[in-house]
């Protein structure tokens, strides 16, 4: 391969994604020669490329200088996400302060610790469950048969969406999450693959908020149905994006984490190992393996006026990407960042982002990956490879669709 | 130094409450509270850290 340079090096083609995974010497490159970046490609709108923790950090935490928009992230080919005018979602990530935090407050009493504390049970029975499924057996597809499966489990369960119904929310969510990938998206443009699946989601999502106003339960689906916002329900379209974007991202992160996860641990034979001797490192491994995964990409913002980032003169309406796997790898900000450590401690990653945005399903997903991996480590006696991974086709969320594994599993927890 | 918990933004994630005990309590509500406003100078680095590590930003620090 030819030498990298500023010039020529690309960090948004799906493609890319696809064959290599993540770009990690690129943004190596950015970040040692140009951490904040004035992207310029033919057929891309030239965008910053925001590389280091502590730049990512400044931009998140001003979020009326930089504005969140409906354009989530930068793509290559034709534009990932629809312009402003034609939203395929309207919800907490593409909206701003005061309006985001009066949306977030309808649902996030659920997810504070406390309150994802009190699923830590049922997560451990449905990890158990999931795992139960692999004995007996000698391979499997990890990805569609375990870290698919506990945390479409867990928000169905929060949601009160009958098991009946979970093959398509998990439909669904790929569909949304990755339209320009053939095998989740669809045959179609982009745009149409998008809006197919909104179509479908909203369809659904509105019966379940009928039945939900009818006979109220104690689930997220009824906070969100009866919910308000000043004083007034949630307007239909912003009601139904929400219910899309809690599933949607309910389903991949965590799923892509748990995959990358066991990934990095075959990969790092003396963490399995020592994951195995040691369960309980269960909780730094987690956030090491979101750390190591990052399985957001990027996200967007637009500066609202003109205003200096490290050095660079940035305009009123210029675009940042700011890039959270490249924050995790930073050398300014972890020691041996590219080091996988299970044990790393303390590990400021900001792999869940930070500020305004910071995910509102961070606990959950923590306990999720946490028990996940700790069963592991105590039923999982071997585990390899025993294929290619395929990674999904997008800049946005590092998916993998696939992996298989062959492996032996304890028939008892 | 005085130091305020934008309840607008916390959401209980109590990060400031395992670094600073002496500063923050987690109440019932989810929200993290300042039991001292004004925090001895010996604890400064301890609050400026919460601060910093507060997922949500919410915890302001305004030099007197």
């Amino acid at each position: 391969m030819a030498a990298l340079t500023l010039e020529t090096l690309d960090i948004i083609n799906p493609d890319l994604y696809v064959q290599r995974g993540y770009p990690h010497e690129e943004w190596a490159l950015l970040r040692k020669e140009a951490p904040v970046f004035r992207y310029q490609r033919p057929g891309v709108e030239p965008f910053w490329a925001i590389t280091k923790h502590a730049d990512v950090v400044a931009v998140s935490r001003q979020p009326e200088l930089f504005r969140s928009t409906q354009m989530l992230f930068v793509s290559q080919e034709e534009p990932g996400a629809p312009l402003p005018d034609e939203a395929i979602l309207r919800q907490l990530l593409n909206m701003n302060p005061p309006e985001h935090g009066e949306f977030r407050r309808v649902v996030n009493q659920r997810f504070t610790p406390r309150s994802v504390q009190q699923l830590k049970n049922q997560i451990e029975r449905i990890t158990t469950e999931v795992l139960d499924d692999l004995v007996g057996r000698e391979e499997c597809d990890f990805v569609t048969e375990v870290s698919a499966k506990l945390p479409l489990a867990v928000i169905a369960e929060m949601f009160g969406i009958p098991r009946a119904d979970w093959a398509m929310m998990f439909r669904l969510s790929n569909a949304m999450i990755g339209p320009a990938d053939p095998e989740y998206g669809g045959n179609e443009s982009i745009k149409e693959n998008l809006e197919r699946a909104r179509l479908e989601f909203f369809q659904y999502f509105n019966q379940l908020c009928e039945d939900r106003r009818k006979t109220p339960r104690d689930d997220v689906a009824s906070a969100l149905a009866n919910g308000s916002v000043n004083g007034e329900a949630l307007p239909p379209f912003e009601l139904l994006s929400y219910f899309a974007l809690l599933i949607i991202a309910g389903n991949e992160t965590t799923r892509n984490a748990t995959t990358g996860g066991l990934h990095a641990l075959i990969s790092h034979p003396d963490q399995w190992e020592r994951l195995k001797r040691d369960p309980s490192l269960a909780t730094t491994a987690t956030e090491e393996i979101v750390r190591w995964t990052s399985p957001v990409i990027q996200f967007t913002r637009i500066a609202t006026a003109d205003t200096a980032l490290h050095g660079q003169q940035l305009h009123e309406g210029d675009v940042l990407a700011l890039f959270y796997p490249s924050a995790a790898r930073d050398e300014d900000t972890f020691e041996q960042p590219s080091t996988f450590d299970i044990g790393r401690y303390p590990n400021p990653h900001i792999s869940f982002g930070i500020g305004e945005h910071f995910c509102l399903g961070a606990n959950l997903a923590r306990l999720e990956l946490q028990v996940m991996f700790r069963q592991l480590a105590q039923r999982m006696e071997s585990v390899e490879l025993a294929g290619p991974t395929q990674r999904m086709r997008s800049s946005f969320v590092g998916g993998i669709k696939h992996m298989p594994i062959r492996y032996r599993m304890r028939a008892q927890p | 130094m005085r130091v305020v918990v934008d309840h607008n933004l916390c959401e209980g994630n109590g990060r400031c409450v395992e670094v600073a005990p002496q500063v923050f309590e987690l109440r019932d509500d989810d929200r993290s509270y300042v039991l001292t406003q004004s925090p001895p100078q010996d604890l400064r680095t301890k609050v400026q850290l919460a601060a910093t590590l507060c997922p949500r930003q919410a915890i302001r620090l305004i030099e007197d």
